[in-house]
């Protein structure tokens, strides 16, 4: 029982260890996140965004923008968020940022990382942001939809870069039903082999100078061929990417009508 | 007819020795060679009502056996003895795998199996309550089998590949025929009724390497039986063995295909020889937690085989610890890989 006692012992430690590293923090002196020129959230709606805001900004370095406007001209919401972000960073002297634009009138939304959040929140992350998010877009749930922007994009953001942090492979259930199963069938294994197992094979007993094939035929009779398309990356269906701000700054984003 | 071997030398009843592979005399330590043992030291009684009822030549106690026993001790004075009319005529068996492995090494390689046993409660490892360990010629029946098999199947061989933006799946069908003939050489099986026939099917395999031509000073020592069931009535159950190894035989055959399936499937099998051969086997009794658990060692190799007793807390343990263990891999790895551990 020590040995258990003891494998315990390790894991929690290096548990510790593992929390301990996760938790760094730097802080950016923002003092405004939200630009809500289309009025879209309540005064104590734009308040609370900005706490949760300021709080994940903190956390990663990266400052958590929201830029809503109510523009029916607006030809392109990419060049509108870009025009906003160059003047945004030379007035605050922040380059790391993770910007979500609305347009309310041409019902866009676009999701762009700039500068360490290029990396972080790349343009897979991006769209599995927007995944999450449209629904409660469609509803009308906008302050719904920021503060859940915040919560998963930070959450990604913690992943190393590159990585799909909604595989399986990190969720916990999934985890731990293979802990269990591997479990479960190692000891199953060893109950099941408690009495002793049958070591004979086919080879034991068998007279190889006495076996032998003595008729053999491989006719080939017909051959059936089916076609398929190559089935298309998925891109998350009218996202438009990355690209660069007017401003020569280059991020990482993606967007949707909702 | 009762038999027992005496001593040249000092008249004592001589047992075999698994060491050796001789008869040995355990009052003077004389070893004698089986082949060549004197004819005129073998004791050799018939009984006026015979089959009913054997007396012990030394102290005349009558030896009580069960119908199958071939070989016991008298249970007064203990002398080894032979049942011979329960080994001659269809009852003599052809070959046997004498003892390699004695009483005491049979004691410490038991003690061994159970110091092994993860699952096993703790007092059950000590090894310590063997209540009686019981050396047995076991009777089998060994089968060299001969036998042809027919078989047809459609196989398919499927191949992908890409050209421009279509994919393209090929499948060749194939009509497989395959005929061949089947050797299977000294197949055994159990014919003994109190034998489980499970746990001596673990108990293979035996090294065929020693098989000797049967004699019966070899069981001078040790508890045999005769069979109780006849070389015919074991056949199915050995045809039963040998399926799955044609089985895969067949599939052998037949290789280079994505898919076979089987159209027919013609096996016959029939035996070409039988011995009647008696295999070494170390009955173990063990007490633990007032309930007798029964093992069986291969008197041959010391491969144990038998249901030991099964400590819930220690499967509990085990299944928690890998588990665990598992869990924390698990969440090492995606630490590695994600950077994340929640």
């Amino acid at each position: 029982m020590r040995d258990f006692q003891s494998k315990w012992l390790m894991t929690l430690y290096f548990l510790l260890i593992f929390i301990g590293i996760g938790g760094v923090s730097a802080s950016a002196a923002v003092d405004q996140r939200v630009y809500d020129n289309a009025n879209l959230l309540s005064d104590s709606e734009i308040a609370e965004l900005e706490a949760v805001a300021a709080e994940h900004s903190g956390r990663h370095g990266t400052d958590f923008l929201f830029l809503t406007s109510e523009d029916p001209e607006a030809f392109d919401v990419v060049d509108y968020m870009g025009d906003f972000f160059d003047a945004w960073a030379a007035e605050n002297g922040q380059e790391n940022a993770v910007l979500l634009t609305m347009n309310i009138a041409t019902r866009d939304v676009y999701l762009a990382g700039f500068g360490t959040a290029e990396t972080t929140l790349d343009n897979q992350r991006v769209n599995l942001v927007l995944d999450r998010i449209l629904p409660e877009m469609q509803r009308g749930d906008y302050a719904g939809a920021f503060r859940e922007t915040v919560t998963t994009a930070s959450r990604y953001m913690e992943f190393r870069p590159g990585v799909n942090p909604e595989s399986i492979f990190f969720k916990n259930w999934f985890q731990l039903a293979v802990a269990l199963l591997l479990g479960g069938g190692i000891v199953g294994f060893m109950v099941y082999n408690s009495g002793g197992r049958v070591t004979t094979t086919a080879s034991t007993y068998f007279d190889g100078d006495n076996s032998r094939v003595t008729g053999k035929l491989d006719q080939f009779r017909n051959k059936t061929i089916s076609r398929r398309k190559v089935p298309k990356k998925s891109g998350g269906g009218g996202g438009f990417g990355g690209g660069s701000t007017g401003g020569g700054r280059s991020f990482s984003g993606g967007g949707r009508k909702f | 007819m009762v038999i027992q071997y005496k001593c040249p030398n000092c008249g004592s009843d001589m047992a075999f020795d698994s060491e050796s592979g001789h008869l040995s005399c355990p009052s003077c330590g004389r070893q004698d060679d089986i082949e060549t043992f004197p004819e005129t030291n073998i004791l050799r009684k018939f009984d006026p009502e015979e089959a009913k009822e054997y007396h012990c030549e030394n102290c005349g106690a009558v030896i009580l056996t069960e119908a199958e026993t071939t070989a016991t001790h008298c249970s007064f004075c203990g002398a080894p003895v032979l049942l011979a009319d329960r080994l001659t005529g269809d009852l003599a068996p052809a070959k046997v795998i004498p003892f390699t492995i004695s009483k005491d090494e049979a004691v410490a390689a038991f003690r061994k199996w159970t110091k092994n046993g993860r699952l096993t409660p703790p007092g059950f490892a000590s090894g310590d309550r063997i209540k009686k360990m019981t050396g047995m010629y076991v009777p089998f029946w060994l089968y060299d089998i001969d036998g042809k098999a027919d078989v047809a199947a459609l196989a398919t061989r499927v191949r992908n590949y890409t050209r421009g933006d279509t994919i393209y799946t090929e499948t060749d069908f194939y009509d497989v025929r395959r005929e061949m003939d089947l050797s299977y050489l000294k197949v055994p099986a159990d014919a003994s009724e109190k034998m489980d026939d499970e746990l001596m099917d673990k108990l293979e395999p035996y090294d065929y390497g020693e098989l000797k031509d049967f004699r019966m000073p070899y069981l001078a020592g040790y508890l045999a039986e005769k069979y109780d069931y006849d070389d015919e009535a074991l056949f199915s159950r050995v045809e039963s063995k040998i399926i799955p190894y044609i089985d895969s035989y067949i599939s052998s055959t037949i290789a280079g295909y994505s898919t076979v399936s089987y159209t027919n499937k013609q096996i016959q099998a029939h035996k070409k020889n039988v011995y009647y051969t008696l295999f070494p086997v170390w009955m173990v009794y063990y007490d633990f937690e007032n309930k007798e658990h029964t093992f069986a060692m291969n008197g041959q190799t010391g491969k144990v085989v038998g249901k030991p007793p099964i400590s819930a807390f220690k499967v509990a343990a085990w299944f928690t610890g890998i588990a665990a263990s598992a869990f924390a891999v698990l969440k090492v790895i995606s630490f590695a890989v994600g950077g994340v551990l929640w």
